[in-house]
């Protein structure tokens, strides 16, 4: 459960973890009084650590902490110490976000990305790269390009998207997907209950009509393209990256070369990893000459995965996996 | 009201509303409920009168002209016929009336940009009822977008008029627009070849310029009959009597009855109809000798063919006559035949002296290129027409296609564009970061960017230009000499023993405040001083001999703005010159971008070595791997900047609710990509090619 600080007191904890709630996920955001502020966050650091006594004093052991890095102002030392912090705590898990600045909020009207106050692209990477090797030293995998976990506590939510796997979104706006098709359910009230007495009277028992109804509200029927694409994007995040195998399984083996031959830069620049069915790491080269070969498709079969590299890789993902999209065969 | 009818009221009606592009609408409007027939005058080209006249007869489809009154029978020229059922009124139809050879007057206005060579037609046109006021259109001869929108006339077309003069008999007045850019004299030389007069306008405050005086004498080059007119003398500024003095001293005219007009007012109009009647010679009555027709412009209909536009120079020419085009050699025969009074209108027969179209089924555009001979297959003439020069290109630039698909679609735009401009010469180029296009010819920087802008709207292109060249002259070792117009052919520093770079002779005419700001820019553009005469007490005209390298750029921009736009030029080519000059080569991770390279004078070299890799430094996206820019003197680097690597582009968050808009973001970022060129590894924006593109336009 996502849970902020200051919006909740012990009994409120006691109560939802007597429902069935078995994992907190608390916003910190900081360890700084004038970065809460500047974030816009209406919590402050004494919020933080009343909410961190009553996590801890209900013996909640699986919580994760969300951290915000590239606030503005902030320096490399900021940066350190609000980790350490953090590490000091010791948090089942620690998602670790870069402030992204949208249009048409506050912060895209006050801030222009890697313009002062907000650091540039070079310091930006530089506290990414510093996340990176704080946690792992600390004992955290690097699972997902912004989520880091001690062993067995990767949140199992996210790991069904990242997975591109089905799943079900109840309330304003939430996202399903299921046979390949993503929905949206209404996003004000009104539409919603309109949605849900179209649900009804089309059919209270009959599952299938209901999904086929609901497919009336789909607005996006996943292509070939577009399944390939979340595939792609998504894998991408993972730490275990793209499985070659399960690729080949649902859209052919022709596909898997494809991508591989994409990949080839990526590997040789050391932004991507391939790996064997030994989970060993297949050195650029023999890459390199297996996709040269006319035998390609005999010595590709051994490569399993293809994974970007924590820091380097990670940090450039959109870049390599537009590049990937580019270089897709199919319209 | 039945489909046909309702066509017809559209055509009057709409586009008369709309701009001209928009008249793509109602083609697509009609089409559908136009089976059976053939609605081509919906489909005259765009540059061609596309807008419908109230009251012209010529926009009655001319297919099914000839399926009501089968063939046109009577001996008469007037007898064209209509349907009742389309249009009731022919008003101007007497403007077909045959008169007698000594009574037609063809002639064409000469005026500097803006001194109101368009609004004076206009006015004549309105004036002798060939337009009626309520149609007319603000500048009508002027009916490319693009010239609408620049203010100058780029092609020209022709309006026969009837006017009954003071002596009480009718003539047929034939104007003959001619462009006023001096990128375009071979076409101002084309409708001159077809006047045997011409009405000079002088604004009459700004005096002539130095447009005025090169086609005064491409006009007395052609022994025209020259009437000058002053024109705005409606403004508070007009001194005409001073600027009849300028123009008999400079042009040597005689002034004495020169004709004091205001276009916009309607003053002076009928004097200068009279003066056409009196002062203009007839053409030669040679209706008897075997048929020649001089062709001054032309263009592709793609429903009729190549509509052809001629001066009956001998004999006549009828509907259905075979006739052969001396040049290429080909026989057609007439299909349809006509006046353009502005609007085509058809007619039976032409003679000596008359002015008119033709279609003939030409699907060929190199059958009857502009500047050829019509002749008659039956009764060939001994001799074709002379007068006529091949135009030759000065400048020359690459074009290329975005889309490498549209290729194909270039090719045939440059095709049907070389039709209507015998000036543009094209052939095919590829270079490794561009692709496969087309090397283009053109007269000068304006007929550059025209044909550029037509491209691009007329045939929806999206097109990349290189820096514009001209042609160099370079003696090889092997003693060959090599033209090249390309800075990519240019043999290498080893192979070469010197090059030559075209010069030309270039007259600014200017108010004297401005003469050392001018001399200034010439002198910058290498230039090199010849004369300064003041041609009245305060204005001078300055010669400089300069390389039209320098010329092709800004210059022209650059004298408007430093002289307020007071200054006007004229150039003539003036023979070769050697030069020390150099090419510049880019390379960008060590890749040679060939269609950035250019070659400059070695003493600016440098200088523009280093904008240029500041430019590309600042518009080149950072990339995943550190770019060297550089630029070199064949081996030597004379410039170079870095492009450090990209260090972070990443998406933090991609949860459930995310992932259809971040796969989009991601998509687009993919786009992006497709539309870079790739330079080995290196991705380059299309921005950045234009913006080093303008960049070499303004400082090589």
């Amino acid at each position: 459960m996502e849970m902020d600080p200051g919006t909740f007191d012990k009994q409120t904890l006691k109560q939802f973890l007597g429902l069935g709630v078995n994992r907190v996920s608390l916003g910190v955001q900081s360890f700084n009084e004038d970065f809460l502020k500047a974030c816009g966050r209406s919590h402050g650091l004494q919020d933080v650590y009343e909410a961190l006594d009553i996590i801890t004093g209900l013996n909640v052991s699986n919580w994760s902490l969300d951290l915000i890095s590239s606030l503005p102002h902030q320096t490399l030392e900021h940066w350190e110490e609000c980790l350490r912090e953090a590490i000091g705590l010791s948090p089942a898990h620690v998602s670790v976000y870069d402030l992204q600045i949208e249009e048409g909020t506050k912060f895209g009207v006050w801030y222009k990305p890697g313009h002062h106050p907000l650091p540039d692209e070079d310091k930006s990477a530089s506290f990414y790269r510093l996340a990176s090797s704080l946690l792992r030293e600390a004992g955290y995998e690097h699972y997902e390009i912004s989520n880091y976990a001690k062993p067995g506590f990767q949140c199992r939510h996210n790991m069904v998207y990242w997975k591109n796997q089905p799943y079900y979104g109840f309330g304003l706006g939430a996202t399903s997907y299921f046979n390949g098709k993503r929905f949206s359910r209404p996003r004000k009230l009104k539409g919603y209950a309109d949605f849900v007495e179209l649900c009804i009277n089309q059919s209270s028992d009959n599952f299938s009509a209901n999904e086929e109804y609901l497919s009336f509200y789909s607005n996006t029927v996943e292509s070939v393209e577009d399944r390939v694409c979340d595939t792609i994007m998504l894998s991408l995040r993972l730490a275990s990256g793209l499985n070659l195998n399960e690729l080949s399984k649902n859209f052919g083996h022709e596909l898997r070369v494809h991508i591989c031959k994409s990949f080839l830069p990526f590997i040789n620049s050391g932004h991507a990893v391939a790996v064997d069915s030994k989970f060993k790491t297949v050195p650029p080269d023999t890459f390199s000459t297996a996709l040269s070969e006319q035998s390609a498709s005999k010595v590709l079969k051994d490569v399993i995965f293809i994974r970007l590299t924590d820091p380097d890789g990670f940090l450039l993902s959109n870049e390599i996996i537009s590049s990937l999209f580019t270089d897709l065969p199919i319209k | 009201m039945d489909i046909l009818a309702r066509i017809q009221a559209a055509s009057i009606t709409a586009p008369c509303l709309a701009p001209q592009h928009h008249h793509k609408h109602l083609q697509q409007l009609c089409f559908p409920m136009s089976t059976g027939h053939h609605f081509s005058c919906f489909y005259m080209h765009q540059n061609h009168f596309p807008v419908a006249m109230p009251g012209h007869p010529c926009r009655i489809p001319s297919g099914s002209i000839r399926c009501q009154s089968g063939a046109v029978e009577a001996p008469e020229m007037q007898d064209v016929k209509f349907s009742k059922s389309m249009l009731s009124f022919d008003m101007g139809k007497d403007r077909l009336s045959k008169v007698p050879a000594s009574q037609i007057r063809n002639f064409s206005i000469i005026a500097h940009i803006d001194h109101g060579k368009s609004t004076l037609a206009d006015k004549l046109l309105q004036v002798t009822g060939t337009v009626s006021d309520r149609e007319m259109k603000e500048q009508f001869l002027d009916n490319m977008d693009l010239e609408r929108e620049r203010g100058i006339t780029i092609k020209l077309q022709a309006a026969r008029m009837r006017y009954v003069a003071k002596d009480g008999e009718p003539y047929c007045l034939n104007l003959i627009d001619t462009p006023g850019h001096v990128d375009f004299s071979y076409e101002v030389s084309r409708s001159l070849a077809a006047c045997e007069g011409a009405l000079l306008v002088v604004d009459a405050s700004q005096g002539v310029e130095a447009q005025t005086l090169a086609n005064v004498y491409l006009a007395l080059e052609n022994n025209l009959e020259i009437i000058p007119v002053l024109n705005k003398i409606d403004l508070p500024g007009a001194d005409p009597e001073r600027v009849r003095n300028e123009i008999e001293e400079i042009v040597g005219l005689d002034c004495s009855e020169a004709i004091f007009c205001s276009a916009k007012e309607g003053i002076g109009i009928q004097e200068i109809l009279e003066s056409i009647v009196a002062k203009v010679p007839p053409p030669k009555d040679t209706s008897m000798n075997p048929l020649r027709a001089l062709i001054f412009d032309s263009y592709y209909d793609p429903y009729r063919g190549v509509i052809v536009y001629f001066r009956v120079v001998d004999g006549s020419i009828k509907i259905h006559d075979k006739i052969q085009f001396m040049a290429s050699g080909k026989e057609y025969e007439v299909d349809e035949l006509g006046v353009l009074s502005p609007g085509q209108m058809q007619v039976n027969e032409l003679f000596a002296g008359e002015v008119g179209y033709l279609a003939a089924s030409i699907r060929s555009v190199a059958d009857a290129r502009v500047g050829d001979t019509i002749t008659s297959s039956a009764n060939k003439a001994g001799m074709a027409l002379s007068g006529y020069q091949e135009a030759v290109p000065m400048v020359f630039c690459g074009l290329f296609p975005v889309d490498a698909d549209q290729f194909g679609e270039l090719r045939e735009a440059l095709e049907k564009l070389q039709l209507n401009d015998a000036a543009l010469k094209y052939e095919p180029e590829s270079s490794s970061a561009m692709g496969f296009g087309f090397r283009c010819g053109f007269l000068g920087l304006l007929h550059m960017e025209i044909v550029q802008e037509r491209l691009e709207r007329e045939y929806g292109l999206n097109l990349i230009t290189t820096a514009p060249s001209v042609v160099y002259r370079v003696q090889c070792a092997d003693n060959t000499v090599v033209e090249c117009s390309n800075p990519c052919e240019l043999p290498e520093p080893g192979k070469r023993v010197w090059i030559e770079e075209p010069f030309v002779n270039i007259e600014m005419i200017t108010p004297k405040e401005y003469i050392g700001t001018l001399m200034e820019l010439a002198q910058e553009r290498r230039g090199e001083f010849k004369e300064m005469k003041y041609i009245t007490e305060s204005r001078a005209s300055v010669i400089y001999i300069l390389p039209l390298a320098e010329m092709v750029g800004d210059f022209f921009d650059q004298l408007k703005s430093r002289s307020k736009g007071y200054a006007s030029m004229e150039y003539s080519l003036s023979g070769y010159r050697k030069s020390d000059l150099v090419r510049l080569d880019i390379l960008i991770n060590g890749e040679p971008m060939d269609p950035l390279a250019a070659i400059v004078h070695k003493d600016k070299a440098f200088a523009v070595g280093r904008a240029l890799t500041q430019k590309l430094k600042e518009l080149i996206p950072r990339q995943m791997f550190k770019i060297p820019i550089q630029v070199t003197i064949g081996t030597r680097v004379i410039a170079s900047e870095s492009i450090s690597a990209m260090r972070k582009d990443v998406l933090a968050k991609c949860y459930g609710g995310d992932i259809s808009r971040k796969k989009k973001l991601l998509k687009k970022q993919a786009e992006g990509k497709k539309r870079m060129k790739s330079v080995g590894r290196v991705e380059v924006p299309q921005d950045a090619f234009m913006a080093v593109l303008r960049l070499e336009k303004e400082v090589v």
